[in-house]
C-alpha cells in the first residue's frame, strides 16, 4: 500500500469536502471524496405550502442563491402542470445567465487560477513584456503597461510588509508551475479586474431579482416583476438598459480576458489536458426555455457514455421520462440508515452515522455523508464539461462556434492543435467552463432582446396562480382540484436546471385536497453531489474519485496536483455538505446529528 | 452607501440564524437613515468582497465560534479578523470573511472601519429557530450593533411605531 495523504478542507470558500488519496510512485493509485455534515432539506420542507419552498432551499447554500430558488419553483410548477408566461422565463433566463456569469468568474479567478499561477513569481515579471504579450493575445483594454506596473507595485508593497494577505496560502514555488513571470503578473492583474466583473454581473441579477445574494423575485407560476416601460416603480425601460449596460461589460470581460487567459494558462501545462478525466459519463438537462410550453430550449442537454463523442440519449424536455424514472441516488457507502437505491421521490433520509474515518487509515465502508447519484445506476459527471460535449456533438450552433475559438486561441498562442478530447481532462473542465460563460454571455444578450422584444408586443405578463383555474384544463378546474379528482390528491413534480456547476434537480410530492396544498417529500440532488458522492453498492467510484486516479503528485506534502483535479470541478460542498465546524487551518473536527 | 450593516449565517442551522436575526430585528426597530444598508447575506463566502468594495464602514453580524458560552457576545475589529495567526476560531463561515476581507485589501478596497459583532453559539444543527441561550442575546447583539455605528457616526432612531421583523423562517409548516 502506498502513502496516504489526507486533504481536509479541500474548497477555499464554503462548504467541507475531505480528499483522501493513497499516492505510490509519483501517482494517485486510489481515492475516497467525502463530505462531513448531512443537511435535510427534506425535514425542513416536509408539510410546508408549496410555494414557500424556494425561499428556504435558497437559503440551502449562500453561493448557490438562485439556482436553487429556480429549480425549486420549477418542480412545483412541473408537479402542478403550470405553464408560465413567457416573460417570466425570460426575466428567469437573464438572471440565470447572470448569475452564472458571476459564479464562474469567481470560481476562475478567484477560487482555482491559484492553482496554476504563481503570484510571486510576477514579482519577477517585466510589465512591458506583460503588456506586449497581452496585446498577442487580446484587445483588452485593461493589459496596459502602465496598469500592469501598478499591479506588480501593488504585489512588492504586500510583500515587503510581510504580507501576502489573500494569497499566503500558496503553492509559491512548486515545482509543478509552469507559467513565466510574464503571464503570471496578468494573471494577478485580471484577478483583481475580475471583482468589479463579478459585482457587475450581481447588479445585473440584483436589477431583476430586487436583491442578492437571495432574490426576491421568484413566485411559483412566474416572477414579481410588475412591468410597465413607463412606470419608475416596475420593471421599465430605464432599468432594462441598466441590466443591458452591465451584461455588455461583463461579456467584454468574459470574451476577451477569461477565455484567452484559460487558452494562454492552459497552453503552459499540456500534460493536464491528459490527467483528471475520471468518469467520461456525461448528463445536462436543456435550459433557458424559449417558450412558455417549456417545449425549446437555448441551450441542449443530453446523456454521454463511456467519453464516446455521441450523444446516446437527446433530453428535449423537462418532462424526459427516460431521466425522471433513471436517476436514483445510492446510500451504500454513506451515513444513512439502510443500503438502498432509490429515485428522488421515493427517498426517505434517516441518518446515521458509522463512525469516524482516522486520517491515515483506510477508507471504511461509509465514509461519507453525500448520497451517490447514479444514471441507469452508473456514474455520472456533470457540469461545465458534460454541458459543453453534449452541445458539441449535436452541433448546436453556439456551443460548436465557442469550442472551436477556445482550440483556436490556444493553437494561436501555443501552437499546440488540441482536439476536442482533450476536453475529458483536469483543464479541459476549465476550457468548458470558459467556453460555457462566453456561450451564456451572448445568450443573456439574447434573451434580454426577446424580453424587450415580446413586452414591446404589449404582452405584461408575469404570472399564473397555482391556486387559479387551470387555463388548460377543459373542465375548467383549478389545478388542484384537478389534481384532487383525477391524480387522487397526489402530484409528483422535479425541477431542473443547468446550473454553473452541473445538473440541478429538485424533486418534490405535493398533497392537495383540491384547496390547499403541502409538501409530502423534497429532495434536492445537486451538482456537487453527482461529482462528489461516494463509491456505490458495486463499487463504482464517484467523479472526483475516478479523475485523482493517475494523476501526478510530485510532493506528497505539498498534493497541489490533486487539488487542480478536484477544484476543476468547481467543488461547492455547501450545496451537498456544510461545513459547520471548520476551525482555522486545522483539520475539522465535524459535529455528527 | 456609506455604511453597511450585514447578517452572516444559514437560517436553516439553529443558532447560525443569529446575524439574519439580528439585522432584521435591527432593521425593523430602528431607522438608520439614508446612508446604511441593513443586509441578511446569508452565506456568501467569498462574494462579502464586493459588500466590502462599496463601504467605509461595515458592521458584520454572525455566529462566533470562541471560548465561552452560548449566547455571549464578542466583538472583533480589523486588525483581529485579518490576522493570520493565531486563527481566530471565528464563524461556521470561516474563512468566509476574513479571506473576503484580505480579498477585498489586496484589490484596495476594504472598508476603513470593520466590526464584528457575534454570539458564540449553542448549536448549529438542522433546524430553523435560535436556541434559547441565543434568542436571548439578540437584544444585547442589536444594542451593540447601534453602539458600533454611534462610533462611526450613524445615529439609530426608533422605528415608531415599530415593524415587525420577517423572520420567514421561524414560521412552523401549516400542517
Amino acid at each position: 500500500m502506498g502513502k496516504l495523504i489526507t486533504i481536509d478542507p479541500v474548497t477555499r470558500i464554503e462548504g467541507h469536502l475531505r480528499i483522501d488519496v493513497e499516492v505510490d510512485g509519483g501517482a494517485v493509485k486510489n481515492a475516497w471524496s467525502s463530505g462531513t455534515m448531512w443537511r435535510g432539506i427534506e425535514a425542513i420542507l416536509q408539510g410546508r405550502d408549496p410555494r414557500d419552498a424556494w425561499v428556504f432551499t435558497q437559503r440551502i447554500c449562500g453561493v448557490c442563491t438562485t439556482v436553487h430558488a429556480i429549480a425549486s419553483v420549477r418542480s412545483v410548477e412541473n408537479a402542478l402542470g403550470i405553464e408560465i408566461p413567457l416573460n417570466a422565463q425570460l426575466i428567469r433566463n437573464i438572471i440565470i445567465s447572470a448569475h452564472a456569469l458571476h459564479d464562474h468568474v469567481v470560481h476562475f479567478y478567484h477560487l482555482s487560477a491559484l492553482d496554476w499561477v504563481d503570484v510571486t513569481s510576477a514579482l519577477k515579471a517585466d510589465p512591458v513584456a506583460a503588456s506586449q504579450l497581452a496585446e498577442k493575445i487580446s484587445t483588452w483594454t485593461g493589459n496596459s503597461r502602465h496598469e500592469l506596473a501598478a499591479v506588480k507595485a501593488r504585489l512588492e508593497g504586500f510583500v515587503k510588509a510581510g504580507q501576502l494577505g489573500i494569497f499566503q496560502n500558496g503553492y509559491w514555488g512548486h515545482p509543478a508551475m509552469k507559467l513565466p513571470p510574464e503571464v503570471n503578473l496578468l494573471a494577478v492583474a485580471h484577478y483583481l479586474q475580475a471583482l468589479d466583473v463579478q459585482r457587475k454581473a450581481n447588479q445585473a441579477v440584483a436589477i431583476l431579482g430586487s436583491k442578492t445574494p437571495n432574490i426576491q423575485n421568484l413566485a411559483v407560476g412566474g416572477v414579481a416583476n410588475a412591468i410597465n416601460l413607463d412606470s419608475p416603480a416596475a420593471l421599465n425601460m430605464e432599468k432594462l438598459y441598466q441590466v443591458k449596460t452591465l451584461l455588455d461589460e461583463v461579456t467584454a470581460f468574459v470574451q476577451q480576458v477569461y477565455l484567452p487567459d484559460v487558452a494562454a494558462i492552459g497552453g503552459f501545462y499540456p500534460d493536464w489536458f491528459r490527467h483528471g478525466a475520471g468518469v467520461t459519463n456525461y448528463l445536462a438537462v436543456p435550459d433557458l426555455p424559449a417558450d412558455a410550453k417549456m417545449s425549446r430550449f437555448a441551450l441542449p442537454g443530453g446523456v454521454i457514455w463511456n467519453g464516446e463523442l455521441r450523444v446516446a440519449h437527446p433530453i428535449e424536455s423537462w418532462n424526459d421520462d427516460y431521466l425522471r424514472q433513471n436517476v436514483t441516488e445510492s446510500i451504500a457507502r454513506a451515513h444513512y440508515d439502510g443500503a438502498w437505491s432509490k429515485g428522488p421521490w421515493e427517498e426517505e433520509t434517516v441518518p446515521k452515522f458509522a463512525g469516524e474515518w482516522k486520517p491515515g487509515t483506510p477508507a471504511p465502508e461509509r465514509y461519507t455523508w453525500v448520497k451517490a447519484p447514479r444514471l441507469e445506476g452508473k456514474p455520472v459527471q456533470v457540469g461545465p464539461l458534460a454541458q459543453v460535449l453534449v452541445g458539441y456533438i449535436q452541433k448546436h450552433e453556439l456551443t460548436t462556434r465557442w469550442v472551436n475559438a477556445a482550440l483556436a486561441a490556444v493553437k494561436a498562442i501555443h501552437h499546440i492543435d488540441l482536439p476536442p478530447t482533450a476536453l475529458h481532462s483536469t483543464l479541459g473542465r476549465h476550457a468548458a467552463r470558459a467556453i460555457r460563460c462566453a456561450m451564456l454571455a451572448e445568450q443573456a444578450q439574447e434573451q434580454w432582446k426577446a424580453l424587450v422584444a415580446n413586452v414591446g408586443k404589449g404582452d405584461v405578463a408575469i404570472f399564473t396562480d397555482p391556486m387559479g383555474k387551470d387555463p388548460r384544463d377543459p373542465k375548467g378546474r383549478t389545478f388542484l382540484q384537478r389534481i384532487k379528482e383525477d391524480q387522487g390528491g397526489v402530484a409528483k413534480g422535479v425541477g431542473f436546471h443547468e446550473a454553473p456547476r452541473g445538473t440541478l434537480s429538485h424533486w418534490s410530492v405535493i398533497e392537495t385536497d383540491g384547496k390547499a396544498m403541502k409538501l409530502k417529500n423534497y429532495q434536492a440532488v445537486v451538482p456537487s453531489t453527482w461529482n462528489a458522492g461516494p463509491r456505490d453498492a458495486k463499487d463504482q467510484k464517484g467523479p472526483y474519485e475516478a479523475s485523482l486516479v493517475g494523476n501526478p503528485i510530485a510532493d506528497p506534502k505539498l498534493p497541489l496536483e490533486a487539488l487542480r483535479t478536484i477544484h476543476s470541478f468547481d467543488p461547492c460542498l455547501a450545496c451537498a455538505i456544510h461545513t459547520v465546524d471548520a476551525e482555522g487551518e486545522e483539520v475539522a473536527r465535524v459535529k455528527v446529528l | 452607501m456609506r455604511f453597511a450593516v450585514i447578517g452572516i449565517g444559514n437560517v436553516l442551522t439553529g443558532d447560525d440564524g443569529l446575524g439574519p436575526t439580528v439585522v432584521r430585528v435591527l432593521d425593523a426597530a430602528y431607522d438608520l437613515g439614508p446612508d446604511v444598508e441593513v443586509i441578511d447575506a446569508g452565506t456568501p463566502g467569498l462574494d462579502l468582497t464586493a459588500y466590502m468594495a462599496e463601504v467605509e464602514a461595515l458592521v458584520l453580524v454572525d455566529a462566533v465560534k470562541a471560548a465561552g458560552a452560548p449566547g455571549e457576545l464578542r466583538t472583533y475589529g480589523k486588525d483581529e479578523l485579518m490576522k493570520k495567526s493565531p486563527v481566530l476560531a471565528m464563524s461556521p463561515h470561516e474563512p468566509g470573511v476574513r479571506e473576503a476581507l484580505l480579498n477585498a485589501d489586496f484589490i484596495g478596497v476594504a472598508p476603513r472601519v470593520v466590526r464584528l459583532v457575534g454570539v458564540i453559539p449553542a448549536t448549529v444543527e438542522v433546524g430553523c429557530a435560535l436556541s434559547p441561550a441565543v434568542e436571548a442575546a439578540v437584544p444585547g447583539a442589536v444594542a451593540q450593533v447601534i453602539a458600533e455605528l454611534k462610533a462611526v457616526g450613524v445615529v439609530a432612531r426608533e422605528r415608531k411605531p415599530p415593524r415587525a421583523p420577517d423572520l420567514w423562517w421561524t414560521r412552523k409548516p401549516v400542517a
